[in-house]
């Protein structure tokens, strides 16, 4: 039987993308500006040739990074650490899970214009970017890739996708074995899944220097077309529970999205996670900004 | 006000409650995906408890319309039609052409009388047809039609009109005389809706029947067989004439009591044509003359040729059906070909083939399969001797054989031209009756008819003579018979369409559950 197909999802336009990459540089830049000033920018000890400070010498420590002069100078063994390059790297990560293909593919559909968007900006200002597109297994890869060509080709396969309407489950662990190195990594989901995938969060954090998690909810998720007693499927599982539904059940299920929400929220906090939590009826750019505002100052 | 012509199937609807109280409980309620169920927990409906009723499926609602449809529908619904439709059926037996005193034949007095009735329903639909050919409809009732009908009377044998034709939506009206019962006999015990009956004159002796054949004592006299009835309830005596273009052959006075039918014989030298007549006449001139075509019993001309056998030749010249005669005969329809002429196109040929000296046969006689056995003439194969060696072509047809070797061959092709490879001048076989019965054989297959015995007749058909009805209809000759019933319109097919759309509505709503249960059951599965 032929599944019914979403619409292709309309990436954002020329005009739309530049206008976002232009309000966004200042919150993507992960470099300290060379010249003096108030704002702070968040950098990394890692493996680079950028100097980034000293530090004593520890057992295992390179031997060519020994800085002989303030060795000399303050008589014990100094090393020289450097900026790590890594952290011009992005993944993002985007779930292409069954869940997120009902009610027309609503949050499908914002989560590739959100994705598209971010992937924009970042290579607009010279960062890598790359694109993890996972179900139940990883159903598309995009290796890291600077400038805008790429760009166009995140934009082809981002054009490509379609989530299966039923029967695809959301597993955001099988993306951490294809975190290659540091980067930071941005996650767009629905999360609508038994421990709304706090353990597949944890996965990753293990593998990246950051990450952001972008929760996608439509309120269609918490109502049902009409009153009465419905069989209700999971389209991952196939999981079917009896319900009744009417105005009491959508006020339940909402709560019950306000509760995981909640819960994932307090992961992220623990974390150093950054969250939000986006209805997709609201626009890409105002939820984008806000969280990478909030990203910002939680550095 | 509405009727039905099978009500006791609207026993069938109490039934109805029987397919809600089959879809109490089960698995009928509508499935909805939804992206997670763990929201919807708080909402989960606990398993019925016990008495607890459970409303049943809200499909109940379209299969029980579905059924009720049905049920209607089988009990053929119909409903009283507005603008009247009618179809006149004419008997147009050769008893309508009765001469009422004075005024005309039945048949236009009656179709009068019908014209006097519709004149009354100017809005009728009319369509009128023979009950000689009840399938043809000869549209409305005009002068044209009139005619038609008056000038096809007697022609073709009438009988009841089928049931196909008997719709319940339209007035069936008859026009006959009554004077054949089998035509009041319609399907289904149904009846006219009205019969126009005019049945006054009440004698009538009639000829129904003649036949000729050859004498078999002299195949140049034909002998002659005429059946006459009375048709009438008097007992009448007429004067019976047989004339040939010669001249009257023949004479006799016959009487004959009401319904009783007399076989007149006769014996005739060969004529081209024969004709019966009664005297004095009557009311229905038409039964009271008939003619016989003879043609068919004269004998066909056979071109010979001098070279045949004189056993082939006499066997020809004997044949009742056949007559030997010039090559130059423009009449001739057959040739004898024994090597001096050749065959004709378009002319039918039996050809003699001697080509060496004549032999025994080597095998036993086979006949084909296509000779009937009544047809195989007894021949001893010991008396036969082969003078000629036939080949037989794949297309060809092999009527006589002596183990592999053709004796008769009939050849393929549009010329038709028998050959035959049988020595006819062996003297052991020239006295006998083989050599006649196998010319009459071989000129069957050439000419395609059958030559011996030959019958020709002219044939009303049993109660032709009729002119008395069998049962009045009315009681006063004349005077429609009207009875109470009304065209209706049948509603069974649109309830039926209506239960198609219902069932059509049914197999979507099936398909798009399944559908919806099968995505995520296949995912499960995977």
């Amino acid at each position: 039987m032929a599944t019914p197909a979403l619409s292709a999802p309309a990436l954002p336009g020329e005009a739309e993308l530049q206008s976002f990459a232009h309000a966004a540089a200042h919150l993507l830049i992960e470099r300290l500006p060379r010249a003096p000033g108030s704002r702070t920018v968040r950098r990394r000890v890692g493996v680079g040739i950028q100097h980034f400070d000293h530090r004593d010498y520890a057992p295992g420590d390179e031997v060519r990074h020994i800085d002989w002069r303030q060795t000399a100078r303050s008589r014990r063994p100094i090393v020289r650490r450097f900026e790590a390059e890594s952290v011009s790297d992005w993944t993002l990560v985007l779930d292409a899970s069954s869940s997120m293909a009902t009610h027309d593919g609503a949050k499908w559909r914002a989560a590739v214009r959100a994705a598209a968007a971010l992937s924009y900006a970042l290579l607009h200002l010279g960062h890598r970017v790359g694109l993890l597109v996972f179900g139940a297994r990883l159903i598309a890869q995009c290796p890291r890739g600077r400038g805008q060509h790429h760009y166009a080709a995140i934009a082809a396969r981002l054009a490509a996708l379609q989530p299966t309407p039923a029967g695809e489950r959301s597993e955001l662990g099988v993306c951490a074995r294809h975190l290659h190195g540091a980067a930071s990594v941005f996650v767009l989901s629905d999360f609508l899944a038994d421990g709304e995938m706090c353990r597949d969060l944890v996965a990753l954090l293990q593998r990246c220097t950051a990450l952001h998690a972008l929760q996608l909810g439509d309120g269609a998720d918490t109502r049902l077309p009409a009153a009465g007693e419905f069989d209700l499927v999971d389209v991952e599982t196939g999981a079917l529970i009896r319900a009744h539904a009417g105005a009491q059940a959508d006020a339940l299920a909402a709560a019950e999205r306000s509760a995981m929400t909640a819960r994932l929220r307090s992961f992220c906090a623990r974390s150093g996670v950054a969250f939000t939590d986006w209805d997709v009826s609201r626009p890409w750019q105002h939820v984008l900004m806000a969280h990478l505002v909030q990203a910002r100052s939680n550095c | 006000m509405l009727s039905f012509v099978t009500p006791w199937c609207l026993l069938g609807l109490p039934l109805l409650p029987l397919i809600r109280w089959l879809h109490r409980g089960g698995r009928h309620r509508r499935a909805v995906p939804v992206s997670h169920v763990g929201l919807w927990r708080g909402s989960q409906a606990s398993p019925p408890a016990a008495g607890e009723r459970r409303p049943p499926d809200p499909a109940w609602r379209r299969r029980a319309l579905l059924a009720a449809l049905l049920f209607v529908a089988l009990a053929e619904p119909q409903w009283p039609e507005q603008r009247t439709r009618l179809t006149l059926w004419v008997d147009d037996s050769l008893s309508m052409l009765t001469r009422e005193e004075g005024q005309g034949t039945r048949l236009a007095l009656a179709l009068a009388q019908v014209a006097l009735q519709l004149a009354a329903m100017a809005d009728a639909e009319v369509e009128v047809r023979a009950l000689s050919d009840p399938w043809r409809s000869l549209g409305a009732l005009t002068a044209a039609t009139t005619s038609t009908l008056i000038a096809g009377a007697g022609r073709q044998a009438a009988s009841a009109p089928p049931a196909a034709l008997l719709r319940a939506d339209r007035l069936h009206w008859l026009v006959s005389d009554g004077a054949h019962p089998a035509l009041l006999q319609w399907p289904g015990d149904r009846r006219p809706d009205r019969v126009f009956q005019i049945a006054n004159v009440t004698r009538n002796v009639g000829l129904e029947r003649l036949s000729a054949r050859r004498s078999a004592s002299d195949p140049e006299r034909l002998d002659l067989l005429l059946k006459l009835s009375n048709g009438g309830n008097v007992a009448e005596t007429r004067e019976l004439a047989f004339v040939t273009d010669e001249g009257e052959i023949a004479r006799s006075t016959q009487r004959l009591e009401p319904g009783a039918s007399v076989l007149v014989k006769a014996s005739m030298p060969a004529a081209a044509r024969v004709r019966a007549t009664l005297q004095p006449g009557d009311s229905l001139a038409e039964d009271d003359e008939i003619a016989l075509d003879l043609a068919p019993l004269g004998r066909i001309p056979v071109a010979s040729d001098p070279k045949c056998p004189k056993a082939l030749l006499a066997a020809v010249q004997a044949h009742p059906a056949l007559a030997l005669a010039a090559e130059s005969s423009a009449s001739v329809k057959a040739a004898l070909d024994c090597g001096m002429q050749g065959a004709a196109a378009g002319r039918a040929t039996l050809r003699v083939v001697a080509q060496r000296a004549p032999t025994r046969l080597q095998g036993p006689l086979q006949w084909s399969s296509t000779v009937a056995e009544s047809q195989r003439v007894r021949l001893d194969a010991e008396a036969l001797q082969l003078a000629a060696r036939l080949q037989a072509g794949p297309d060809d047809s092999v009527l006589l054989a002596a183990g592999d070797e053709p004796l008769i061959v009939s050849r393929a092709g549009p010329g038709r031209l028998i050959e035959a490879a049988i020595d006819f001048e062996a003297t052991a076989i020239a006295r006998g009756p083989e050599i006649p019965l196998l010319v009459n054989l071989m000129f069957e297959r050439l000419l395609g008819q059958p030559l011996l015995d030959q019958i020709v007749l002219v044939d009303r058909g049993t109660g032709a003579a009729l002119v008395v009805p069998s049962k009045r209809l009315d009681a006063q000759a004349g005077k429609a018979v009207a009875n109470d019933a009304q065209p209706r319109r049948d509603l069974a097919r649109p309830l039926l369409m209506l239960a198609l759309l219902v069932l059509l509505w049914e197999i979507f709503a099936l398909g798009r559950q399944w559908r919806l249960l099968s995505g995520p059951a296949r995912a499960g599965s995977a």
